[in-house]
């Protein structure tokens, strides 16, 4: 007990030395850092639709955050979340436009069980080569997420293309208003019970179902677990499986609630940002709830900034890339007392 | 080659420590431990897994900083922990487990090793085969240099990192439970190096846990118990073995209570696990198996003895449903499981105690609880309710430790806080739960105390006598006489020798080495 204390409390001590780095990095560039941060927490909070874009944030942020943590409980690492979302959310748009004249509960449900297929197919080709051939993960979700990204971007820009569309970036048609279950803030009711359901669902069964905590003992021994009579692979093959799902399901959510159309290289850091929310939440649930939250608001307060300050919107990129590489250096370190075992070197 | 104060220095001790004290958490490792070491002799340290041997190693060889005490070698302070120092005094260790890096040749390793501030950065590879050529000659032909460390036989390895130990120049050598991994005939051909290396100056001191190897080779013997010194260092003609047991084991520590199923009354005598011409693939790793036939009833013991690297662990894998069976079949309970899967040959009664305890038969850094109820994860139970009690769950891994008294603080702590004895004591618990109909038992013993080593043979006595097979592999031939029921001999990956009891050690052994077909 004492030990999971520690490791909760190191990892507010690294979010807020994350802060007090970029307010350093800030206050030397000649910002007024008082500004920023009261701007952050307006952005985040107070302001005038503040919360609800921080939830919107987060809700796609915690949807791939949780498939990060369940590949990461069989021992493996899914970083591929951005291409499994912009699959799931391509595949819903295919179903809500060629299905127009649909029923709308039909549509969405279809089209959802197809990003969630979608996504679960994108994330199972390396699942399969790692269980199979021992190919690096990391290496291959990330390559399949930049086919996912060129796959979206060839839809927006070819068949899938508004005809009647002038901007510069290409963007999708605009599924029917009927289809859609949030108005543009991307919060309603249904899809706080839909996301908060599909917590408590994964939740139960990471901690609460046998399958769960076979997982635990393949990503931490898999040779043990091979001689417990654990069909490894399965259970491997499994937790892609449910990674790139939820991944996917992401992509319909934001299709059906903010979205409604699709345009190339939409929240092209979600997925990534993501994986940083899944190693603050320690990997575990409640925790990757919590850190969407934080990541959420600093997303809405990365948006709301440059109507307070005259800071350029990267500057805020930066808080972000702070936390990323502190947590992965803690990460590092954790991972080598409580990770995979190292295979024996003995006999 | 030899350390300045050498000469000055008859009366100095080797090695010399005072009220060396460690902790870890709650847990007192070593208290109030003071010791000196004669130099140029083989002195035996001796104690219960748990008993801090490997702590007071570690922190002699300047790994392990001591709460309290310091530590001397050759007349010199160490500053606790200082590995450098430790090394520069003429401290060097032999670890329990390896550590020369696999992927290097065994040049490679030992220039690696002997790495000193003045060597230089680039070597050539003919300048190493001929520098290191002297130091491995009796390991073997001048192509061993160039061979990597992962190919090597576990013996040859072993003799490879007392080499490397001395490579630095060392004068003092530790060697921590440097046996656990040898045959017997390994052993006494580490001992023969042992006092050669002794009659050379080196003063040794040796990590042991069997009394018969510490009588074989020690001049003095030291006791630990529970991180005490309590005997010692005395000479080995001054202490009788039943002293010496004595004051291992302590003042009547409560004898473990017998664990095991209630007898079977009248079980009929049923063919458990049968092998019938069963053959394997050769791998890179494993000799493969050739037409295996063998038979374990119920209520036996069947032992399998050989010499390491004989085919035993392609055979417990084949067994447990690791390795495909390429020809041949298999029946479990006198069902046919031939191209069964690990789980259903589980779900049939089939348990293992693995070669590897601490790799293949725990999960180290997964909680005491996940550990125990790892069998129950097996299988499918489409009818049953998908969500489990973890309560449930740890309050009977937490009974089932309990009964097989296993040490522990809280079921939640992590599998590695134990010391082996303990670790296999989990096992046993978890693998001879209701339910075992055979058990594959591979080196239950191997690295275990006096009294763990016990209860684990009595456990699989009971085991049978409850009605049970067993089969039982091992390198430890008392063991596998004082147990068997009848014993195989494997050699090659076949069996070349059936033998019943009264076993007669000379012809099991020419069986051994392949001298009888």
């Amino acid at each position: 007990m004492t030990g999971s204390l520690q490791r909760v409390a190191s990892t507010v001590v690294l979010v807020v030395v994350s802060l007090l780095l970029t307010a350093l990095i800030l206050w030397a560039s000649g910002y007024p850092v008082g500004d920023v941060f009261s701007g952050i927490i307006q952005g985040a909070v107070t302001a005038t639709g503040a919360s609800t874009s921080t939830i919107r944030w987060a809700i796609p942020l915690l949807l791939i955050g949780l498939g990060v943590v369940v590949g990461f409980r069989a021992g493996f690492f899914n970083i591929g979340g951005q291409g499994q979302f912009y699959i799931g959310a391509c595949c819903a748009l295919a179903v809500s436009l060629g299905w127009r004249e649909g029923p709308a509960p039909l549509v969405i449900l279809c089209g959802t069980l197809a990003a969630i297929g979608a996504g679960t197919a994108w994330s199972l080709l390396p699942g399969y080569l790692r269980v199979r051939f021992g190919t690096d993960e990391v290496l291959t979700t990330l390559m399949m997420s930049f086919i996912g990204a060129l796959v979206l971007q060839y839809l927006t820009a070819g068949p899938m293309r508004n005809p009647s569309g002038t901007g510069q970036t290409a963007a999708s048609e605009r599924i029917p208003d009927s289809f859609r279950i949030t108005d543009s803030s991307g919060v309603s009711a249904t899809v706080l019970v839909l996301v908060g359901g599909v917590a408590v669902l994964v939740w139960l069964l990471l901690e609460r179902t046998r399958f769960g905590l076979s997982m635990t003992l393949v990503g931490r021994n898999p040779t043990m677990a091979r001689w417990q009579g654990i069909d490894v692979r399965r259970v491997g093959l499994a937790a892609f499986a449910l990674s790139g799902a939820l991944a996917g399901l992401a992509g319909a959510v934001e299709l059906y609630g903010p979205g409604a159309r699709l345009v190339t290289g939409f929240s092209p850091e979600v997925g990534f940002t993501a994986v940083v929310v899944a190693l603050v939440g320690l990997l575990t649930v409640g925790g990757t709830v919590v850190a969407a939250i934080l990541f959420g608001g600093l997303q809405s307060a990365i948006l709301f900034l440059p109507i307070v300050t005259d800071l350029p919107p990267p500057a805020l990129v930066l808080l972000h890339g702070m936390v990323a590489f502190l947590v992965t250096i803690k990460f590092k370190a954790v991972w080598r007392r409580t990770g995979p075992e190292a295979k024996a070197a003995a006999g | 080659m030899t350390a300045p104060s050498d000469s000055a220095s008859a009366e100095t001790p080797a090695v010399r420590c005072r009220s060396l004290g460690v902790s870890f958490g709650a847990v007192q490792a070593l208290r109030d431990v003071s010791l000196d070491l004669v130099p140029g002799r083989i002195h035996a340290l001796v104690g219960q897994n748990g008993a801090g041997k490997t702590t007071l190693a570690k922190v002699l060889g300047g790994l392990q900083a001591p709460n309290t005490g310091e530590v001397h070698v050759g007349g010199r302070k160490i500053p606790p922990g200082d590995v450098r120092a430790a090394q520069i005094a003429g401290l060097s260790m032999v670890h329990q487990h390896f550590s020369l890096p696999p992927s290097f040749t065994v040049a490679e390793a030992l220039e690696l090793a002997a790495a000193r501030k003045d060597g230089r950065s680039f070597f050539r590879r003919t300048e190493l085969q001929r520098k290191w050529q002297n130091e491995v000659a009796e390991l073997g032909g001048p192509t061993i240099l160039s061979t990597r460390i992962r190919d090597l036989h576990v013996e040859t390895r072993q003799s490879l990192e007392i080499v490397r130990a001395l490579a630095g120049d060392a004068r003092i050598l530790l060697l921590d439970e440097p046996t656990a991994l040898l045959t017997p005939a390994a052993t006494d051909q580490l001992f023969e190096r042992l006092l050669r290396l002794r009659d050379n100056g080196v003063t040794i001191l040796i990590v042991l846990h069997k009394l018969r190897e510490v009588a074989a080779v020690a001049e003095t013997v030291s006791v630990l118990r529970d991180g005490e010194l309590v005997l010692g260092p005395s000479e080995m003609a001054e202490v009788s073995e039943g002293q010496l047991s004595d004051a291992i084991v302590g003042p009547a520590s409560g004898a473990d209570r017998t664990v095991g199923m209630a007898p079977a009354a009248e079980a009929a005598q049923e063919t458990l696990l049968e092998l019938a011409g069963v053959s394997t693939r050769e791998s890179a790793f494993e000799l493969g198996l050739n037409e295996i036939n063998l038979r374990v009833e119920s209520q036996e013991i069947v032992g399998i003895a050989g010499v390491e690297g004989n085919g035993q662990r392609g055979l417990v894998s084949a067994i447990a449903g690791l390795t495909p069976i390429a020809d041949g079949s298999m029946r479990l309970g006198g069902v046919d499981a031939t191209r069964a899967g690990p789980a259903r040959r589980r779900l049939r009664g089939l348990r293992l105690v693995p070669f590897d305890r601490n790799t293949e038969g725990i999960s180290r850094s997964a909680p005491l609880w996940l550990n125990q109820s790892a069998l129950r994860l097996v299988g499918r139970h489409p009818r049953r309710f998908p969500l489990i009690s973890l309560r449930q769950y740890k309050r009977q891994a937490a009974e089932a430790m309990d009964v097989w008294r296993v040490r522990y603080d809280t079921v939640a702590q992590p599998a590695e806080s134990l010391s082996g004895g303990n670790v296999q004591r989990l096992i046993l618990s978890r693998e001879l739960a209701p339910g075992v109909e055979v058990l594959v038992a591979a080196q239950p013993t191997r690295g275990l105390d006096f009294s763990a080593t016990n209860f684990v043979r009595r456990s699989l006595r009971e085991l049978r006598d409850g009605g049970a097979g067993v089969l039982l592999v091992s390198s430890d031939l008392d063991e596998l006489f004082e147990l068997s029921d009848r014993l195989l001999v494997m050699y090659g990956g076949r069996i070349v020798a059936r033998f019943e009891a009264p076993y007669d050690r000379r012809t099991v052994g020419d069986a051994m080495t392949g001298a009888l077909r």
